[in-house]
């Protein structure tokens, strides 16, 4: 096993450092070189710069034209928004992703076709958000993986003196455990901390920390910081993703925010503040804050959907609510609160232990997605590429494909101009834009595909709609457009639900929001409540209602 | 350490329609299909010599294969498999021979043996849906198991020499110059093939070969239609059988073995994405005389049977190459060449492209 990961070298250039270990790598990289055995040695970064780098995902454009440097001796913040950019922007420069268009230069050297593997290869490390250890090998093997010693006879390995590097490094993170312990034995934050070791065993000198923070508590973050810092001073080139403010004033030399894919700021830390930061990141939505559509009377609305006491365990317990004919309610809470399963068993694809969902007043019993759709209940589903697109099918088939037995028929066949017809009225309602209809759906902008799964569901002339995350991967100009989009089926009455995690679009859609955590609903607010200080909180769950 | 600069992102973006692509390789299986009878009708005298009814009679030597992959293409189309087929013709040629030595009408025991061959599918289908096992290897586990029952049925000497009638409908009897074979499977083929072109059920079976996640979340009755596929496709293996006992007037217990195979061949060769989603049943129905009579016309040629499965080898090979690049940017220029001719051939007053 341990030699067949040594055998997995690849071409005989990658076995140099393998076969020198922690010796020098390559001249002129300008990187001092260690000692073999005396452990970690100090390094000189090098400047790690991309330029206007682009990418998308079919068809949504993520990262536009961003230009970057990271100096040696600092730690670079890159802040923004969920879907801002930051997670694309720092895989591209490891290696992860592949950007459609830029130029990736570490120190005077243009990289191209950056493999993960070729990318750690010339000293560039990502620490990823959870860490990606192998849990059931050892720390020095997970450390090792890649670049395993060798042994006096060639075919061996030699564990003793990578076991005495490893414990070296591991003081170096300051982490206090011993590297025969395996990697599922260590808490989260210490196995950031040996993700951290490993960049340097690597002989990586520009390492991204992607929002490391997040699993962390305030003190293990603290640890974290304290090596980030110490690895600064050092003078290795240091990324980090966060948006989480504070943290990034506290140890950032240099910050740059990305809002929607663009870059709309760079400045070093002094010459910033948090209100300078928050304005950067949210800049446009504080334009839009306004709510799309005026208060909601429910007085003499029908109750179109009754949920009582719902539980599917392990995922969710004793869910009560209801929603009016007309009515936006909201459906905050953490991933993994509930909410998405809480759709799911509404619309028979998740089994329900116990509770009830009354359509209109009547009792939905054995549900499917078949019967509920019949029934005029309709479900959005947060993944779109898994559970929502077919990704190789026609718009058209796309979208006539909730309502197949509903199609008008001559004897048992489809007719295939009513079927058009039907399908282009649809699209019409909602605006997608496309070539036509024989478009494959994956040639559409997420926005597009998006608008392409809401006509899907209008042709089913539901009363009821669950609408989970509707804004995932849709750029930012096509998200007003569906808010507005739900708005105006509310005010044709339509009963929403609208499952979100971003808090802004929950205060400027929703008449009410139910607030989860945990599997429960922990609150419930109406109209001017809803606001971020509101919901913050009860999403957390620092507070009970 | 070598410097590569960073390549633009110069590929161009893929056919954006799926239906093209399709109707193209239906279209190139079509002009081969053309292209290999002209050629063995002017270059092999004794294929010539055999006139119009003795060309139309070849197909009695590959149909049953053909039956076999409508059915296997319904599976293929789910993205599922069934390598049972090929033992289910068997079994259902066993069944009926058996059933008819025991004093049945011939009549009631085909259709005796098409109701087996239907609960043969279904029992793939309940393994398959209700447990959740992969398909592969449910049906090589039930391949040997309705295989043994054919060769118990069958016993040491299987029956032989059915009444004229049968043999005269199901097996070796003409219209004109049609045989009642080619009869039977265009009927069958056009009910199979509306079905997935333009029926409900056949929508819902192939978007869950796209995407069986989503079918699901769409409504489609992902269960329900697939064990559909398996019944159906049992039930065409089953004609299958009635047709090759009915034709060579004898039943054997591993008469099917060697259909299986060509089957699977004729489904992909006709343009199914073995992953399914994919394709054309009408691909599927051209690409069964495509086979077919290349075979044929081979051993008419004179080359021994072990040539002619090699050079089907070979030809699956090169259409799969040759489909792969018309899927890609060679086929979409190709393809944009041709559009632009034709819009021109058809249309010089508008002053061309």
């Amino acid at each position: 096993m341990h030699l067949s990961l040594a055998g997995h070298m690849g071409p005989s250039a990658e076995q140099v450092p393998a076969e020198r270990g922690l010796l020098s790598r390559e001249p002129g990289t300008g990187r001092l070189s260690g000692e073999a055995g005396r452990g970690p040695a100090p390094l000189v970064g090098m400047r790690y710069q991309g330029r206007s780098l682009t990418k998308s995902f079919d068809g949504a454009t993520v990262l536009s034209q961003v230009d970057i440097a990271f100096e040696p001796g600092e730690i670079h913040s890159v802040v923004g928004e969920n879907g801002a950019g930051k997670s694309t922007l720092v895989k591209i420069m490891a290696g992860i992703y592949q950007p459609d268009s830029g130029e990736l230069t570490l120190g005077e050297e243009r990289l191209g076709g950056l493999s993960p593997r070729s990318a750690q290869h010339r000293g560039i490390y990502l620490v990823p958000q959870e860490p990606a250890l192998m849990q059931s090998l050892s720390i020095t093997e997970n450390l090792f993986v890649g670049i395993l010693r060798r042994g006096r006879l060639r075919f061996n390995v030699d564990w003793r003196s990578m076991r005495r590097e490893a414990s070296a490094y591991l003081a170096r993170v300051g982490l206090d455990v011993s590297p025969e312990q395996k990697a599922e034995e260590l808490s989260i934050a210490q196995q950031q901390l040996v993700e951290c070791a490993r960049a340097l065993v690597h002989r990586c000198v520009v390492i991204f920390f992607d929002e490391p923070t997040s699993p962390l508590t305030a003190k293990e973050a603290g640890t974290l910081f304290e090596v980030m810092g110490s690895l600064r001073a050092d003078g290795y080139t240091l990324g980090f993703i966060s948006h989480r403010l504070d943290e990034v004033l506290a140890i950032s030399d240099r910050v740059t925010v990305l809002r929607d894919g663009g870059k709309v700021m760079a400045a070093l830390r002094s010459e910033v503040d948090k209100a300078v930061l928050v304005k950067g990141m949210v800049g446009r939505e504080l334009t839009t804050q306004e709510r799309v559509r005026p208060h909601f009377d429910a007085t003499g609305r029908q109750e179109m959907l009754a949920v009582e006491d719902l539980t599917s365990q392990p995922a969710f317990e004793g869910v009560t609510f209801s929603v009016r004919e007309g009515e936006i309610v909201g459906l905050a809470g953490l991933v993994g609160s509930g909410r998405t399963e809480v759709a799911e068993t509404i619309f028979g694809i998740r089994s329900t232990d116990r509770g009830t969902v009354r359509l209109a007043g009547k009792p939905l019993q054995h549900r499917t997605p078949r019967t509920c759709i019949d029934a005029g209940l309709v479900y959005l589903p947060e993944d779109r590429g898994r559970h929502g697109i077919f990704a190789e099918v026609e718009v058209e088939r796309n979208v006539t494909a909730g309502v197949i037995p509903h199609l008008d028929r001559a004897g048992p066949l489809i007719k295939p101009a009513a079927e058009r017809l039907m399908a282009k009225q649809a699209t019409d309602r909602t605006a997608v834009r496309m070539a036509s209809l024989d478009t494959l759906i994956k040639a559409l902008s997420g926005g597009n595909q998006q608008r392409a799964m809401l006509s899907r569901w209008l042709l089913a002339n539901p009363r009821v709609a669950i609408f989970d995350e509707p804004t995932r991967g849709v750029d930012v100009g096509a998200k007003d457009d569906i808010y507005q989009l739900v708005a105006q089926l509310a005010e044709e009455g339509l009963a929403c639900v609208f499952i979100s995690s971003e808090l802004s679009e929950l205060t400027i859609t929703c008449d009410r929001v139910l607030v989860m955590y945990e599997g429960r609903v922990v609150g419930e607010l109406s109209g001017t409540e809803i606001t971020d200080a509101n919901l913050g909180p009860l999403i957390v769950g620092a507070q009970h209602k | 350490m070598s410097t590569i600069a960073t390549s633009p992102a110069t590929r161009r973006a893929p056919a954006q329609t799926a239906g093209r692509q399709e109707t193209t390789w239906v279209v190139t299986v079509t002009v081969l299909l053309v292209a290999l009878l002209g050629y063995f009708y002017f270059a092999v005298p004794d294929f010539r010599g055999l006139g119009a009814s003795g060309i139309l009679a070849l197909s009695e030597q590959f149909l049953f294969t053909g039956l076999i992959a409508l059915g296997e293409a319904l599976v293929i189309f789910a993205g599922e498999i069934d390598l049972s087929t090929g033992a289910m013709a068997s079994l259902s040629g066993i069944v009926m021979a058996a059933l008819w030595q025991q004093g049945l009408n011939i009549w009631l025991a085909v259709v005796v043996a098409l109701v087996v061959s239907a609960l043969g599918g279904a029992v793939n289908g309940l393994f398959v849906t209700r447990f959740g096992i992969n398909s592969l290897l449910v049906t090589l586990g039930t391949q040997f198991i309705f295989s043994s029952v054919a060769t118990a049925v069958g016993g040491n000497s299987p029956p032989y020499n059915f009444p004229k009638s049968f043999v005269n409908l199901a097996g070796t009897g003409t219209v004109g110059p049609i045989p009642n074979q080619l009869i039977g499977f265009a009927v069958i083929a056009a009910a199979v093939w509306l079905l997935v072109a333009r029926a409900r059920y056949g929508r819902g079976l192939v978007l869950i070969g796209y995407n069986r996640a989503a079918s699901r979340y769409s409504g489609v009755n992902v269960q329900r239609t697939l064990f559909g596929a398996f019944v159906l496709c049992g039930l065409l293996a089953g004609v299958a059988g009635i047709f090759v006992s009915g034709y060579y007037n004898a039943a054997r217990d591993d008469i099917g073995d060697s259909l299986l195979l060509p089957a699977i061949t004729v489904v992909v060769l006709g343009g199914v994405d073995i992953f399914g989603g994919r394709g054309r049943m009408s691909g599927v129905i051209v690409a069964v005389f495509l086979l077919g009579i290349l075979n044929q016309g081979l051993l008419i040629r004179g080359n021994s049977s072990l040539t002619a499965t090699m050079v089907e080898g070979v030809v699956l090979v090169l259409c799969l190459i040759l489909k792969i690049a018309l899927d890609r940017r060679a086929g979409v220029r190709l393809r944009e060449l041709l559009h632009r001719r034709f819009a021109v051939a058809r249309a010089p007053a508008a002053g061309g492209p």
